[in-house]
């Protein structure tokens, strides 16, 4: 069937549909640049989605574990061959993500008659300054955006990405301290979780907090920072969130 | 993507293998010019865990090469490697362990366990053996790593011999052509000395570290010594169950000094 052009391209359609399907209800996934780093966010039951690359890159990501692993474990490879036999400093995103992932993705979704990668990620470098952070959102057929600072939202359904992601970029600065960047990247987890991130109007501050508090209870808040004022060549720490955001005492 | 996982998971080598980026096997023959070696370095027990030190001097024959190496090496957040031969082949040894420890880290999302840790030093030295047996590759490291299968976590210093036999050492350990030297005071010291080292504070201990090199230096022209005169300081770390701190320059002064406070 996949000699005809029409055939091809319907089939290729139908590809995407049932990658959007499969991944409908994935858990999103948040990074934002801060003065003092970069803030990555998942909340999971269990399994991980915020994960470390190298010294100064990590990755964030929804949709099926195995393929989350499989995507982890190539920019991994990648990262420290580029390491050794260079040095950690040539290990650019840029590079990692356009001349490697971003094309065997790219073919991995056109390969009608294999299994497409399930997932989506946001991936991230630590710069000298929030302004030279990079965050790059990579989707499962090997397209990508870049962006310099700033915050990224990764979501199943693309409109409430969109809708989150402008809510998220008006409310954002760099000078966030690191509780109130867990708070706002919570917050918005919590309404595309719930599907409210288009209601109007908006869910009072009050109950954005109480609303990702319940939502998450049971589950795992993973947060990953790149630290920026680390001497250490391995920026990459794994936060507590009960120190950040303490629960309120009952 | 589509490429196989490494035969070993989590094994940087094998991955280097797999990408065709294999080390170098070098085969040699003949004469060849001088070499360029490091000497001297120890680590011992002390209070707060272990110190690790070095001279800071290369030689090639009787040349002077530098008197500005860093031969103590942090390898990673629980992993310090002393380095004693040539240099050459040592700071190549350190990238690779440095590079294979933090690829499995991250990659197994676990750390190394200790005895990992000490065996993969083993399979480089082992590895060397063509050239250790020649006499132009030779390196005989130390190497201090954190046991975390006791509690509370404890670092523990180990040695090797060039062709990768490996020895935990109890309280001390040293090599390089200074080593006798510094071995026959920490003996002493530990025997009848007050305090002994494992009794020996920081600033004590690294008194007595810049004490150590400067002793060396006095019966060995390839150890470059301590010389605070000439702003010559020595490559001292600390390993601790909780990391690694180096000892900066200001802090070896006042130590010697006498006006750091224990």
């Amino acid at each position: 069937m996949t000699e005809e052009p029409y055939r091809w391209l319907e089939a290729i359609g139908n590809r995407r549909e049932y990658v959007r399907d499969q991944l409908k209800g994935g858990s999103p996934v948040l990074a934002g640049c801060l003065a003092d780093g970069i803030l990555l966010l998942g909340v999971s039951r269990g399994l991980g989605k915020v994960f470390e690359i190298h010294d100064r890159h990590a990755m964030a990501g929804l949709g099926h574990p195995a393929d989350l692993e499989r995507i982890r474990q190539a920019a991994i490879d990648a990262a420290h061959l580029e390491a050794f036999t260079r040095a950690a400093e040539d290990v650019s995103l840029r590079r990692l993500v356009g001349f490697g992932l971003s094309a065997q993705l790219k073919q991995n979704f056109e390969q009608l008659f294999t299994a497409p990668v399930l997932g989506e990620f946001v991936f991230a470098e630590l710069g000298t300054t929030p302004s030279r952070d990079l965050l790059v959102r990579v989707h499962f057929d090997g397209t990508y955006s870049v962006q310099m600072g700033g915050a990224r939202v990764v979501a199943a359904d693309p409109d409430e990405e969109s809708t989150a992601q402008a809510a998220l970029e008006q409310k954002w600065r760099d000078s966030l301290s690191l509780a109130e960047a867990a708070q706002q990247l919570l917050e918005t987890w919590w309404l595309l979780q719930t599907q409210q991130t288009a209601k109007e109007p908006s869910p009072s501050l009050e109950e954005r907090a109480a609303g990702w508090r319940t939502a998450t209870a049971g589950a795992q808040i993973e947060l990953g920072w790149l630290n920026r004022r680390s001497s250490r060549l391995v920026r990459y720490e794994v936060l507590d969130l009960n120190q950040l955001l303490p629960p309120p005492s009952p | 993507m589509s490429t196989p996982a490494t035969p070993l998971a989590g094994d940087f080598v094998s991955l280097l293998q797999r990408s065709q980026m294999a080390l170098p096997r070098m085969e040699l023959g003949g004469d060849g010019p001088a070499i360029t070696q490091a000497t001297t370095v120890f680590a011992f027990r002390f209070a707060e865990g272990i110190l690790m030190a070095g001279d800071r001097r290369a030689t090639a024959g009787n040349i002077i090469v530098t008197d500005a190496v860093e031969k103590v090496v942090e390898i990673d957040d629980s992993s310090l490697l002393a380095i004693a031969g040539v240099p050459a082949t040592a700071f190549e040894m350190a990238r690779v362990l440095q590079t294979s420890f933090e690829y499995y880290r991250r990659s197994q999302l676990q750390p190394l366990s200790l005895p990992a840790k000490v065996r993969a030093l083993a399979r480089l030295l082992r590895e060397n053996m063509p050239l250790a047996l020649q006499g132009v590759g030779i390196v005989v490291p130390l190497f201090a790593g954190v046991d975390h299968t006791v509690s509370p976590a404890q670092p523990r210093i180990y040695f090797y011999d060039p062709l990768g036999a490996q020895f935990q050492a109890v309280n001390y350990a040293a090599s390089g052509s200074g080593s006798g030297t510094i071995r026959s005071i920490l003996a002493f010291q530990e025997r009848h000395g007050s305090p002994k080292p494992v009794e020996m504070t920081l600033p004590e201990a690294v008194r007595f570290a810049l004490r150590l090199l400067m002793t060396a230096a006095e019966f060995d022209s390839a150890t470059g010594g301590v010389n605070p005169e000439a702003q010559l300081f020595a490559t001292l770390k600390i390993l601790r169950a909780t990391g690694v701190e180096t000892v900066t320059e200001e802090q070896q002064s006042a130590a010697l000094a006498g006006t750091d406070h224990d």
